[in-house]
């Protein structure tokens, strides 16, 4: 039978029609709509039993308190921690973002030993064997470094006890506000214990450069202190920081001169007849009532003579004020930034007392480890600088946690003094700038994978010690350090008087009166302990420092400025936290700094100009921002940007401010100071 | 040859040969944008230029324009079936065919539009009655039906075809009851056309669109059908024109034209008073109510310039060169009227899709500017080539004009 | 329009006074709403970000010049643009606690509420979402993970009211009257200086009633008459200023 064409269009027609009537078009619609919503490449969700899980964050020195939810045993988000002194419920954008970056695509997978610039993957007991190979021979003679990134943590203890066992002292910090206060508070100044300052009880906070709400110190206890402030909040700063935005009042102050501000305001307070009882203090107070004489200040600050004088009255009226002198991006100070703060603090009569400066005692563990405060004081600067000249010729360098190749000043010098050390040794949980270039990469479990802890970090107001549980088993071949460093220990024959880093830790809980129990769930240990001081000094040679004239082949004060959601010293910018860039930050693969109208006017620069930041360390390329948030002469510029390592999340964003920043030597004390690097903006 | 048997009686085409050269070109054009067609279906309708703050686009603006020009099959229709002005048979089926592609293309680019064309149908599934996109989604299905119920008789005139007697006897139905489709359209594409503007006018969280309403509807709704019918005609009397120069033959004599011309003329004069009235009334009464003046509205981009090009260079002038008899009787001056036209309600169209998003609402928050990428051209330029595709075959083997004999002979 | 009146009005008052701009609710609302992460974050036109902090400049030249951040969440409004505009009821206020619903599986992507909100709450997914390896094992598992082209926004992290409901219930507790303990979004949670308070705008015992009544509150563009549920305060006349369009001589609100 023949299918004719009338045939065959009633077929049609009259299939389509009866199609109609069957469940298939309409079942095939609802499928639609399901399919749509769930196509295979859309990741699914993994279900299981919920559950919370406090340890404490690891990823900035503030060392806040995190509550871990998680699925199924699985990290998934992180919070603050409410019962926790330094978060109090709050967290910062890195920990927020801290739980993704369990799987970074820039993480170190396991060892990786670099054989002629390229990784290949090793077992720990390879790894083991070629370091026990290196440093037995290295036993006594000690020319063993180590660069540490962690500022708080007791790990710390079981690695400088190792570097002293081989003979080495050369054990560095990453530098930081908190090195510069042990310099100057207990090398200069003869002050014992570490330096704190009990915001939650001041009505007067003074942030000179400090950008306490923003990145400085413990800065999510901070924020929380001021979301319940009793008074008034000064920002002190040539930028218009986070803490300036919020601040009751911003002083525009160029960089680096926030301690000639200082004791501008001392010379006020010393008129008014405040004194302290610190040895040198006549000698002291005639200096600054000679030489930081308003007019003068006001020349060196571009502050106002009568703006100095009426914040000098108002902390004198004040009637808990505190003083807290730092750098504004967290690092290059000089020792007359803190002693010029302290001194404030001192005239004020605000050491020890509710809502002032206080001192706080250390506690360490290991016998056989130095003082850390003391290892403070190494000014990683200096030895840089020394292996450069030749002074220090270090043959293993150890980097722990740390990214020295990234986030020191004068970047280009550093590449080469590290070029110089024969065999470096990272222990970093991602494959940063540094570990990119080390012999061998040893990858330190992310913080909630390993046990680790924080005692008082760097500003906190009171003795706080909190400890970092596993929240999870490494999901990629990395292993605590210290745990490594006992091992290697063992196979050098080094006897540290340690059993397991475990015991370390629980061995500080019980000098401090803790329940170790209680810590590992997550609980922090606030003690209410102070250190009297008896023999503080104040040096009056180093006062003349603050005199010093600008260069003016550099005519522009460079402000480097902190956004933890950019990353900071040892993170690039995570995953997560993309998004918190904002539009006037990075354009594409080029990063903004910021200068106003006037500056951009005096340098011929418009919006969106390409230009090069020079200075005698080195130069960088962004484009330029015109904003009122920055004052005359000044250019403002991120820290973050311009990763050369880690993953498609931070690599070739932007250009790194660091490799701008330049050194200079502070007098008397030898110190390198980076807070008031000048540069040149030209147009590229 | 075959293809000879298929050309309408009595008229010259060119020459087979020639015709898939030509429609080689098209095919060209096809190809670019079925490869971006492809690419947004594939990785989704980020690879076009549209974002967050420009969701609307080129895509949009040339929906709505393509539909207001399109606005001459439904508006002839009318005027012939219904109000019987005879002379518009002989532009008639020229009209419908033009409506049926501009819908046809709108409904097409829709479906790349809209990030989920699978879920399309749940416009009807689950209508939500308040929203003119509803109403927009109802009246172009069913206006795009009605267009092709209105070609399909054009198509079965077709010499072959004519000669089956189920379809000659089909066919000749379709055009008894022509008139009942022609109200039928005309109804609903005055609602589609006034939904399209009431999409715009009902947005009260954007000053720049913002129309106060009508009894239930915005101003925008009937400026957008007054817009429409006063240009679709003078885009349906330039497509003949084009296809005159295209093919060199004769196809409409030119009183037809200049009564397209004319009618156009009168309804843009019209139109014209109402539009600026609204204006006014938006700039004085409308925006300082929400705390804005006139001058916010406009910055370096989207400019005055736009609204005077608008309502005076494609708004007044055309109106003047097309309603008055002395200049319309001038083919120079009808054609640049019927351009200036057109093209003044392809800006009223793209103003109140891009400029509308485009201006900071938020005291803090800046403008932004939008510029569509390749994808969003080639797609549009897909869309276009088709239009010429189906034109052309209709040119080629349908009886469109029915003046084309006596004028080439 | 009607207006729905609700008996629970969930609202969030902002204190601009406080906001540093830190981003960390940004980044917390990422992770709880399971938005995936994207290498290219600064261009603002292509992000998704639920919460975006915006900075505020008083237009001065420096030294006047001052600084303020703004969160911006979905605003929740009362009388909502995008809903009404949505042809396929993707989108309503209609449930108990005034929290206007985004409905992905029916969204067909048309994105004309986002064509409507002024406030750029609406966001459309332009791609498939892609997580970096293993990174997905990090998902939350009380939200949903959106397919590309679907628009979504801010719910005041609505799974979270869900589940203090449930818990209401099980305590056998009234889950119409949540104690504001009980239910917080993430991002008011994490906040470091509690510049955002949430809670009930109709219960007099929260913080937010009477905070959303004082003389420095102010709502996003309240004059075209969204009705936000998210007040702002400052105590920065031109921080509120810019809460609004005014014309030149015109006074801000509440001065």
């Amino acid at each position: 039978m023949g299918l004719d064409r009338r045939g065959f269009i009633t077929f049609l027609v009259g299939g389509a029609a009866g199609t109609l009537f069957t469940p298939v078009p309409w079942k095939l619609l609802d499928d639609v709509s399901i399919w749509s919503q769930n196509w295979p490449w859309i990741p699914k969700l993994k279900y299981g039993a919920k559950g919370v899980t406090p340890t404490t964050c690891k990823l900035c020195p503030a060392g806040c308190g995190l509550d871990i939810n998680t699925v199924g045993k699985r990290p998934v988000t992180a919070e603050g921690n409410f019962s926790h002194p330094l978060s109090q419920g709050g967290i910062c954008p890195l920990g927020a973002a801290a739980v993704q970056l369990l799987y970074s695509p820039a993480r170190v997978k396991g060892p990786l030993k670099n054989n002629g610039g390229k990784f290949e993957s090793i077992s720990w007991d390879e790894a083991k064997k070629i370091l026990a190979e290196k440093l037995s021979t290295q036993k006594g003679s000690g020319n063993v470094a180590l660069i540490s990134g962690d500022e708080n943590g007791t790990a710390n203890e079981v690695l400088a006890a190792f570097l002293a066992a081989l003979g080495s002292s050369d054990y560095y910090f990453m530098p930081s506000d908190a090195t510069a206060y042990a310099t100057a508070w207990n090398k200069i100044m003869g002050g014992q214990g570490q330096i704190g300052f009990d915001l939650e009880n001041s009505d007067y906070v003074l942030m000179l450069g400090a950008d306490l709400l923003s990145s400085w110190g413990t800065v999510v206890r901070n924020q929380k202190a001021f979301g319940q402030k009793k008074g008034q909040y000064i920002y002190v700063g040539p930028v218009q920081t986070g803490s300036a935005s919020v601040a009751d009042k911003w002083v525009p102050v160029l960089p680096g001169k926030e301690s000639v501000f200082a004791l501008g305001l001392a010379y006020y307070i010393l008129k008014a007849g405040k004194t302290c009882s610190a040895k040198g203090f006549a000698e002291f107070k005639e200096y600054v009532l000679t030489n930081y004489t308003p007019s003068k200040v006001q020349a060196l600050t571009g502050v106002p003579a009568n703006d100095i004088k009426k914040i000098a009255a108002e902390l004198i009226a004040a009637r808990r004020p505190v003083v807290v002198s730092g750098s504004d991006f967290g690092q290059g100070s000089g020792s007359l930034d803190m002693v010029a703060g302290i001194f404030l603090n001192l005239l004020l009569g605000r050491l020890n007392q509710p809502g002032g400066l206080v001192a706080l005692p250390s506690v360490q563990a290991v016998d056989k480890a130095p003082d850390l405060n003391q290892l403070r004081q190494n000014s990683l600067i200096n030895f840089i600088s020394d292996v450069q000249k030749g002074a220090k010729r270090p043959d293993v360098l150890f980097i722990y946690e740390a990214n020295p190749l990234y986030a020191l000043p004068q970047g280009a010098q550093v590449a080469s003094v590290l070029d110089k050390i024969p065999f470096k040794v990272s222990f970093s949980t991602f494959l940063d700038e540094t570990a990119a270039k080390a012999d061998l990469v040893l990858p330190t479990p992310h913080f909630l994978e390993r046990l680790d802890d924080a005692y008082t970090p760097f500003g906190a107001g009171a003795v706080t010690y909190s400890v970092s549980t596993p929240v999870i088993k490494p999901v990629f071949d990395a292993k605590p350090t210290p745990d490594f460093i006992l091992e290697l220990a063992g196979a050098l024959g080094v006897d540290l008087g340690i059993s397991s880093f475990e015991d370390v830790l629980s061995a500080k809980a019980e000098k401090l009166g803790a329940d170790w129990e209680e810590l590992q769930g997550g609980q922090a240990y606030v003690g209410d302990k102070k250190v009297f001081q008896s023999a503080l000094a104040l040096p009056t040679q180093i006062l003349s420092g603050g005199l010093k004239m600008p260069s003016s082949e550099y005519p522009i004060y460079l402000a480097p400025v902190a956004r933890p959601y950019i990353g900071n010293t040892k993170l690039a910018t995570p995953p997560f936290g993309v998004v918190t860039i904002r539009e006037n930050e990075l354009k594409g693969k080029d990063f903004y700094v910021h200068l106003n109208k006037a500056t951009a006017k005096k340098l011929g620069l418009k919006q969106d100009k390409k230009v090069k930041l020079v200075s005698a360390a080195g130069q960088c390329k962004a484009l330029v921002n015109i904003t009122e948030t920055v004052m005359n002469d000044v250019v403002a510029a991120p820290l973050g940007f311009g990763h050369t390592a880690w993953d498609d999340f931070s690599k070739g964003k932007g250009d790194n401010v660091f490799n701008v920043l330049t050194v200079t030597q502070e007098k008397p004390t030898g110190l390198y100071v980076w807070n008031n690097s000048q540069v040149k903006v030209v147009k590229a | 040859m075959l293809d000879k048997e298929w050309i309408p009686e009595g008229v010259e085409r060119c020459s087979f040969g020639k015709f898939i050269v030509w429609l080689g070109l098209i095919g060209a054009v096809l190809l670019w944008g079925l490869y971006a067609t492809i690419k947004i279906f594939a990785n989704g309708i980020g690879v076009t230029g549209l974002d967050n703050y420009f969701g609307f686009g080129l895509w949009i603006t040339f929906d709505l324009a393509v539909i207001a020009l399109g606005a001459g099959a439904f508006f002839s229709g009318f005027l012939k079936y219904i109000i019987r002005v005879d002379q518009l048979k002989n532009i008639i089926n020229l009209a419908v065919i033009v409506g049926f592609i501009c819908y046809s293309g709108a409904m097409l680019i829709l479906t790349l539009d809209i990030g989920q064309p699978l879920r399309a149908w749940f416009g009807y599934w689950h209508p939500n009655v308040h929203s003119m996109l509803t109403e927009v989604i109802f009246c172009i299905t069913c206006y795009c039906t009605v267009l092709i119920i209105e070609y399909i008789p054009l198509i079965l005139e077709n010499r072959k075809l004519n000669k089956i007697r189920f379809l000659h006897h089909l066919a000749h139905n379709f055009h008894v009851y022509m008139p009942l489709f022609a109200g039928i359209g005309t109804f609903l594409s005055t609602f589609h056309q006034g939904s399209l503007g009431g999409m715009y006018g009902v947005l009260f969280g954007r000053p720049f669109a913002f129309r106060e309403g009508f009894f239930i509807w915005p101003w925008t709704f009937f400026l957008f059908v007054f817009s429409a019918i006063a240009s679709g005609p003078a885009f349906t009397m330039l497509v003949a024109t084009l296809m005159e120069v295209i093919t060199g033959r004769k196809l409409v004599d030119y009183k037809t034209k200049a009564l397209m011309g004319k009618i156009a003329g009168t309804l843009l004069g019209a139109y014209l008073f109402f539009k600026i009235l609204d204006t006014w009334f938006w700039a004085t009464d409308t925006l300082p109510r929400m705390g804005l003046t006139f001058d916010q509205m406009f910055n370096d981009v989207y400019g005055q310039w736009l609204l005077w090009a608008e309502l005076g260079l494609c708004g007044i002038i055309p109106a003047i060169l097309l309603i008055v008899p002395k200049f319309r009787n001038i083919p120079a001056l009808l054609y640049i009227g019927a351009i200036l036209d057109c093209i003044g309600v392809c800006i009223n169209r793209f103003v109140f899709t891009v400029q509308t998003i485009a201006l900071p609402v938020m005291p803090f928050d800046k403008w932004y500017s939008y510029t569509p990428n390749w994808a969003e051209w080639a797609t549009t330029f897909e869309i276009i080539a088709y239009g010429a595709l189906v034109l052309s075959l209709s040119y080629r083997y349908l009886p469109v004009f029915p003046q084309e004999k006596k004028l080439n002979s | 329009m009607q207006v729905k009146e609700f008996k629970v009005k969930w609202g969030m008052v902002v204190d601009l006074d406080k906001c540093t701009g830190c981003g960390a609710c940004m980044v917390a609302c990422q992770a709880e709403n399971n938005i995936a992460p994207v290498t290219e974050g600064s261009n603002k036109l292509r992000t998704l970000t639920w919460m975006l902090v915006y900075e505020l400049s008083n237009g001065k030249d420096f030294p006047e010049h001052d600084i303020a951040y703004l969160p911006r969440p979905c605003m929740q409004c009362g009388k909502p643009s995008c809903s009404t505009v949505c042809p396929v009821v993707a989108t309503t206020k209609d449930e108990e606690g005034g929290i206007v619903s985004q409905i992905y599986p029916r969204c067909i992507g048309c994105r004309y509420c986002m064509a409507a909100c002024p406030y750029h709450a609406r966001y459309f997914n332009w791609f498939d979402p892609v997580w970096p390896e293993g990174m997905d094992k990090t998902l939350n598992i009380s939200t949903s993970v959106r397919p590309r082209g679907v628009v979504e926004k801010c719910t005041f992290c609505h799974h979270r009211f869900a589940a203090a409901k449930e818990k209401a219930r099980m305590e056998g507790r009234d889950p119409m009257h949540l104690e504001e303990e009980d239910y917080i979004p993430a991002c008011v949670e994490v906040c470091p200086t509690g510049a955002i308070v949430f809670g009930d705008l109709n219960n007099p015992e929260h913080k937010v009633a009477k905070l959303a009544k004082s003389r420095y509150a102010f709502r996003l563009l309240e004059r075209l008459g969204t009705d936000p549920q998210v007040y702002y305060m400052s105590k920065r006349e031109w921080v509120r200023r810019q809460g609004d369009n005014y014309l030149e001589n015109e006074k801000t609100k509440g001065e």
